[in-house]
């Protein structure tokens, strides 16, 4: 088994009006639930589809499973979930499958009884009523959402690619997605997907990739991340009466820029960033000592949300880019 | 190969399925049938039908030719029992009787009156005013038992005896008419004009329907989104190709299905004919060679690609059907303009006219079939005329393939022709 499920080195995309992807280069190790984070705009979707061979790159390659992207049956062992998602919505449900699982190369037969499983399992046939034999635009959007999500994992591929698959997604197929992707990744599958939802990323992913204005911002494993980016960070929570004191105590502190350097109001508790070199227990007897009420106290690693904010800032698309991640 | 396959299989299958293909396929030999049989039953019940009843002929010969047109009237009107009435005058009371004979046929008491005066012998003229003047068969029967009737008058006038004018007069001609080609004779004039015609308008409404049947195919993969998933299993040219051939195999399909059960029907019109009382044609379909048949495949099929692939970029290339049919309006503009060229190609095989448009690319795979039915096409032509159109062929799929690549995935995007045409020149945005 080859190191890396996928491989790619200094691709990069330019059409007329702009650059979408800019010699970007990712290690994606076998059997990792790997993040692709940025912005809408930040060119996701154009590096995805790179991968898929759906466009050409204009520079760098891309190796799948330790083979080109270009060789013939390589994209057979992909299963892809496009951001903007449909089926021919005349066609009946089993039909459809079938036909995506031929695409793949499964033959008819196994390709039945593969459907047979899935369809089972999504509740899609009941001792009722079997969906399989209903056209497509008869079903519930959440319904045609698990036939589509079907659809990209009927051939069992070995590498997949989830662009956005949280998005329009109700609570139960997202908790749905997420069982199959941990799923996978026991049974040694490597799973890729983008998001702009860095709690999502957070819970699932082992590694992860920011990418903004098309460029590589940082890369690595989740607390291999975190552990770069935190160890300076304090998360407090106070009890009733006390949030307007600790404001006072708060401002007061970010202006004389001794202790403290940023503080993000999460509503329930407050996660604040010190000062190179500062003592949290200064910061603690501060509080207390204004009569502040503190029920929580904790040192912490900044979220993913907090890193992507910090690196990709609230200006990560390019002017003149959108549309497509 | 084997994603081709899936391909053309999902294209084919997805639309013999449906229930317009099924109900076409049935009713389309039954409306091919109606139409071989139908125009013959309507003009022979039209012929009987015409009543030329309650006809007022003032004679004012002074021969007796009125009461002659009357027999000769109620000879080929007995079905409907005419009511004729002859009222002999003279040329002086002629304008009165005429004035009365019109309040008659405004009161509608009459349809209508015949006027035979002193120049019907001499000139050859005769009136007619009546209700039913506007109807052809109707004045053509009057006109009819005038001239008849006339010939015998001027024969007896010349001396012939009545009973061998009325024999010798009594004559009915059938003519046929034959195609002649340099293999020899062929079937009738008429039936390999409108076999060419059938054969043309088959070949221009195959392509028009099921081309705009891809366009609306590609439309619909596009913005249901579908293609992306599509795309990331097989490349857009395959994906291109099995969507163009399985398409074209649903209009071969149905067309076999068409010619074959019209075949039963030609030959079984005879029975049918006789059943409702039409007198069957007297024209045999001209022989189809298997070189003519296979001349005929290859311009469907070149035809069909060079037509199908504009139609597939011309979905690629738009938003939604609005402005796909607004975009598919100059390609559904040269067939039309084939069909357009039809009639005068028709009546004239050989001008050059003819000639021109059965050479052009984009009109020839509906002319020059229906120019090989009305005639005999030098071979020359004929090869350059197909080179022309494999060469239109081979560049529109060129074209179309680097079309449809980038089109596919621009959603929500107009594409301007320029755009197009970078597009074509680039192979990409």
């Amino acid at each position: 088994m080859t190191e890396l499920a996928l491989d790619i080195r200094g691709i990069s995309k330019r059409y007329a009006e702009h650059t979408a992807v800019r010699s970007l280069s990712l290690a994606v190790p076998t059997g990792a639930v790997y993040g692709l984070l940025g912005p809408n705009g930040a060119g996701k979707t154009t590096s995805i589809r790179m991968i898929l061979n759906i466009i050409a790159p204009d520079t760098g390659t891309v190796t799948i499973l330790g083979r080109s992207n270009t060789d013939p049956g390589i994209l057979d062992q992909i299963g892809y979930l496009p951001e903007e998602r449909g089926l021919y919505k005349k066609m009946q449900v089993h039909r459809v499958l079938r036909f995506l699982a031929e695409l793949k190369g499964v033959d008819a037969k196994e390709a039945d009884r593969r459907i047979h499983q899935w369809m089972e399992r999504f509740d899609l046939t009941t001792a009722g009523k079997d969906w399989g034999v209903a056209k497509l635009e008869e079903l519930s959007r959440g319904m045609q959402q698990k036939v589509q999500f079907i659809g990209t994992l009927i051939h069992d591929p070995d590498l997949v690619i989830l662009d956005e698959p949280f998005s329009g997604l109700d609570p139960i197929n997202a908790q749905a997605l997420k069982d199959t992707v941990v799923e996978l990744k026991k049974r040694g599958k490597t799973v890729i997907f983008s998001t702009h939802l860095m709690d999502n990323a957070e819970r699932l992913c082992d590694s992860v990739c920011i990418i903004a204005r098309g460029e590589k911002v940082l890369d690595g494993t989740v607390s291999g991340v975190k552990a770069e980016h935190g160890g300076n960070n304090v998360a407090l929570a106070v009890g009733a009466g006390g949030t307007e004191v600790l404001a006072e105590v708060l401002a007061k502190l970010l202006a004389d820029h001794t202790m403290i350097e940023k503080v993000d109001d999460s509503n329930r508790f407050f996660e604040i960033r010190l000062q190179a070199g500062a003592d949290p227990q200064a910061l603690l007897r501060t509080i207390i000592a204004a009569g502040v009420p503190v029920q929580r106290f904790e040192l912490v690693q900044p979220s993913l949300h907090q890193i992507f904010l910090e690196k990709v800032g609230a200006t990560g698309v390019e002017p003149g880019m959108s549309g497509h991640g | 190969m084997a994603k081709l396959w899936v391909v053309i299989k999902r294209e084919y299958l997805e639309r013999v399925r449906t229930k317009w293909f099924i109900i076409a396929t049935i009713f389309g030999p039954l409306f091919f049938g109606s139409i071989m049989i139908v125009p013959g039953y309507i003009s022979a019940r039209t012929v009987r039908d015409s009543k030329i009843g309650n006809l007022r002929i003032l004679d004012a010969t002074g021969t007796g030719l009125g009461a002659r047109v009357a027999a000769k009237m109620a000879v080929s009107q007995q079905a409907v029992g005419s009511a004729t009435q002859v009222i002999t005058l003279s040329s002086a009371a002629l304008t009165e009787a005429e004035s009365t004979a019109t309040i008659a046929v405004m009161q509608k008491k009459d349809q209508g009156y015949l006027v035979l005066d002193s120049t019907t012998l001499t000139r050859l003229t005769a009136r007619y005013a009546g209700s039913n003047a506007s109807a052809f068969g109707e004045t053509q029967a009057v006109e009819n038992a005038v001239r008849q009737s006339l010939l015998q008058t001027r024969l007896e006038q010349a001396g012939l005896d009545a009973q061998r004018v009325d024999s010798l007069t009594k004559v009915k001609v059938n003519m046929s008419v034959e195609k002649i080609d340099e293999k020899g004779r062929g079937g009738s004039g008429m039936a390999s004009a409108l076999f060419g015609f059938a054969i043309a308008f088959l070949l221009y409404f195959s392509i028009i329907f099921y081309g705009q049947n891809i366009m609306s195919g590609v439309l619909d993969e596009k913005t249901s989104r579908v293609s992306e998933v599509v795309l990331s299993s097989v490349g857009p040219d395959t994906l291109l190709a099995g969507k163009i051939l399985g398409v074209g195999a649903v209009g071969l399909t149905q067309q076999i299905a068409w010619i074959g059960s019209t075949a039963l029907v030609w030959k079984f019109r005879a029975v049918v004919m006789a059943k409702l009382g039409v007198p069957m044609p007297a024209f045999t379909l001209p022989p189809i060679s298997i070189g003519m048949l296979c001349l005929l495949v290859a311009y469907f099929v070149l035809g069909f690609l060079l037509y199908a692939s504009l139609f597939a970029a011309v979905g690629a290339i738009s938003g939604d059907q609005q402005e796909a049919r607004q975009a598919a309006a100059p390609v559904t503009m040269m067939l039309v303009a084939a069909m357009v060229f039809a009639q005068p190609v028709l009546f004239a095989p050989t001008s050059t006219l003819a000639k021109v448009v059965s050479l052009i690319p984009v009109t020839a795979p509906v002319i020059m079939p229906l120019r090989m039915s009305a005639t005999q096409v030098p071979a020359l032509e004929i090869a350059l005329s197909l080179a022309g159109v494999a060469l239109a062929c081979a560049a529109a799929i060129w074209a179309s393939a680097r079309i449809y690549r980038v089109g596919l995935l621009m959603t929500g995007k107009r594409l301007s022709i320029a755009n197009v045409l970078l597009i074509i020149k680039l192979g990409r945005s």
